[in-house]
């Protein structure tokens, strides 16, 4: 056979196609594979030893006790609560612009791929940048947002450093930066939302709110719950815009998990109780998906 | 009940597709109208107009003498059956059939009594709580039916509703429309592109070419003398032959000459051909015009060479060519065999020619 390749020996051709195609995806999975499920694996290792920054190994092995400190944790509820509130908030407001953005771009048909590319801009930028750009527009004294305000007489506000504003401030700035992830989710089940139900409705004698409940909405559903819930869990692990923003404070006004949990290592330097919270907040996230999942298989 | 009426109706999408120009029809109260025409005629766009789902460019639409152009779809009184069925898929059938009655705060018991008698007309009791991805076509199409049925409109406007069934139940459910047409008594409006669904539907047909009406009338009126090649070449298959001809003879307007034969004219085709002696004209035969027999009060024979014999059941179309070249289609009994290449001779009933101006299509008909 003039074709046989070296390796081939007498492997079907689907045989042959399937190892050629992982040997192209190995060099990807073995960089996966590193920083990926290697420091998963051991953070779920090190959950169960006492392993602090000071006894750096894996010499006391104390079962759930990391587990059980860290339950016990007197700041732990505050920052549940915390992510919480922001995973709610940025989710919920997301939701409700993205779904008003994305109706009003479905029925516009001129300059659409300029409103795309506006709308896609703020994805293409990293988190960090977003949170540092922000932290800039908004500085109290050197920011040209108090400026501008303080043009139309309106006394500077302390966007970072009073902790309730500082809270909103945190999630307009995620709300910034992801609501076009919402809003192109939206806006592509609704291009994908057959037309023919509608103009069968205005027969029917259906006003356009009516049509928006009784027909956009049932329809879209699995849209949105797919939506919301991949939003949710990316809400849920935000760490970056914290850490550049405000480091949790004032207080512990933004004091989400990840930051929590960061700090526990990094300030705490109790590298086991740490990685017992982030093996907590995985499984939650683990469930979330699972759920995801499960809805998205028995769409079809 | 309703009569409809377009006035200059005019349909201009974007700057310059004219997808329905300036056409005048009278509905008449009760009637059921076929618009007919090839892909792309403007039916479609017709029957949306009326409907109120596109806006009209300019022109008027009546409904029983008012005109409607800027009133609320809703407020025609008109119900749809879409080329698609258009059935909401969220909603079980009886939800679909009930949500038009619902908006218009019908009582319930009075939703239940109607979803119940169009269930029972339509056969479809039985799949009230499936939702319309559980439905075969058929069924879906009579749900879309049942739909427009349930709201008991003034006028219905099918957009080629059987279009999706195959030919058996398209068969089966033109029958079911007919009747249904006969005891509701109402008007109705029916877009198609098969000539045979015009043909044994309508009470009359409205042919439409390029957004334009080019014929409206009783379906064997129109079958009997269309009004110009388009219309001849559409209706029936295989449709009318039309031969590239000259009127000749010793005064010019004797016979119809197809080389080598000439076909004698009957005194009332001469009448209509006053004036066009020793003219070109097309000549228009109906396949089931040429016979093998001479059977025809006035025949004339022509021999063709069989170039294809094709069998259908109950009859046999011969494609034959003239000598000129010229192709013609007859329709014959089904026992009728001959070779490829063989030569036949068949006779043309004289009563039945058609005369078409070759120029303009227009027919050429005694004024
Ligand atoms: N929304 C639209 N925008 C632009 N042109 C259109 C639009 N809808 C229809 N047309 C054009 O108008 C013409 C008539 O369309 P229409 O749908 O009425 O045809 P039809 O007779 O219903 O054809 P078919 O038998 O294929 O359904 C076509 O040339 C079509 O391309
Ligand atoms: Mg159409």
């Amino acid at each position: 056979m003039l074709l046989s390749p070296a390796t081939g020996g007498n492997l079907t051709l689907t045989q042959r196609d399937r190892r050629f195609g992982y040997l192209l995806t190995a060099p990807g999975l073995a960089v996966l594979l590193v920083v990926i499920t290697f420091p998963l694996f051991f953070t779920v290792f090190t959950s169960f030893y006492d392993y602090t920054l000071l006894t750096p190994n894996h010499d006391t092995f104390i079962g759930g006790e990391n587990y059980q400190e860290a339950a016990d944790e007197e700041y732990l509820p505050g920052s549940l609560w915390v992510t919480v509130k922001f995973v709610l908030a940025s989710v919920v407001i997301e939701f409700i612009i993205g779904f008003i953005v994305a109706l009003s771009l479905n029925a516009t048909d001129r300059f659409k791929t300029v409103y795309y590319l506006i709308l896609l801009a703020p994805l293409l930028i990293n988190p960090v940048v977003v949170g540092l750009l922000w932290r800039m527009l908004l500085h109290s004294e050197l920011g040209i947002v108090n400026y501008a305000i303080g043009l139309v007489g309106i006394r500077p506000v302390s966007w970072l450093g009073d902790p309730t504003i500082a809270f909103w401030t945190v999630v307009l700035t995620d709300i910034w930066h992801q609501v076009s992830f919402m809003a192109i989710l939206l806006l592509a089940g609704l291009a994908a939302l057959p037309r023919e139900p509608y103009e069968a409705a205005r027969m029917d004698g259906a006003s356009p709110l009516r049509c928006f409940f009784y027909i956009t909405l049932p329809l879209m559903r699995p849209v949105i719950f797919v939506a919301l819930l991949l939003r949710m869990i990316f809400a849920i692990k935000t760490f970056d815009i914290v850490f550049i923003m405000t480091k949790g404070g004032p207080g512990t006004a933004t004091d989400i998990i990840s930051y929590f949990i960061y700090r526990a290592a990094f300030f705490g330097l109790d590298i086991g109780r740490a990685s017992a919270m982030a093996v907590g907040l995985l499984i939650i996230i683990i469930v979330l998906t699972a759920l995801l999942y499960r809805y998205m298989r028995s769409l079809n | 009940m309703a009569e409809i009426g377009l006035r200059n109706l005019t349909k201009v999408y974007g700057q310059d597709v004219t997808a329905v120009d300036s056409i005048d029809l009278d509905v008449r109260d009760g009637e059921f109208m076929v618009l007919l025409g090839p892909s792309g005629c403007g039916k479609s766009t017709t029957l949306r107009m009326i409907a109120g789902l596109e806006a009209v460019t300019s022109g008027e639409i009546m409904i029983d003498g008012d005109v409607v152009n800027d009133v609320d779809p809703a407020e025609r009184d008109l119900a749809v059956v879409f080329q698609n069925y258009a059935l909401y898929p969220h909603m079980s059938v009886a939800g679909n059939l009930s949500f038009g009655l619902k908006l218009r705060k019908l009582p319930r018991d009075e939703i239940d009594r109607r979803i119940a008698a169009t269930a029972d007309m339509l056969g479809i009791g039985d799949l009230l709580k499936r939702r319309p991805r559980q439905l075969s076509g058929g069924q879906q199409q009579r749900v879309a039916l049942g739909r427009a049925l349930v709201r008991d409109p003034a006028a219905f406007l099918f957009d080629e509703p059987l279009s999706n069934l195959d030919a058996k139940l398209r068969a089966a459910m033109r029958t079911e429309l007919i009747k249904l047409h006969r005891m509701l008594g109402k008007t109705i409006v029916h877009v198609t592109h098969d000539q045979v669904e015009a043909m044994t539907m309508g009470e009359r047909i409205c042919i439409m070419r390029d957004g334009r009406i080019v014929q409206v009338g009783p379906p064997l009126e129109v079958y009997r003398n269309p009004a110009d090649t388009f219309v001849a070449g559409f209706l029936a298959s295989p449709p009318m032959n039309l031969l590239d001809a000259r009127l000749g003879g010793e005064t010019g307007l004797d016979e119809v000459e197809l080389p080598p034969v000439g076909l004698p004219l009957l005194a009332r085709h001469k009448e209509a051909l006053q004036g066009r002696a020793g003219g070109a004209i097309t000549l228009g035969i109906r396949p089931e015009d040429l016979d093998v027999e001479p059977s025809a009060a006035q025949h004339a024979a022509m021999t063709v060479t069989v170039v294809a014999v094709e069998a259908l059941g109950p009859e046999v179309i011969l494609v034959g060519a003239l000598p000129g070249g010229q192709e013609v289609s007859a329709r014959l009994e089904s026992d009728f065999a001959a070779p490829a290449g063989s030569e036949v001779q068949l006779h043309v009933d004289l009563e039945r020619l058609h005369f078409f101006d070759t120029d303009t299509g227009r027919a050429v008909t005694a004024s």
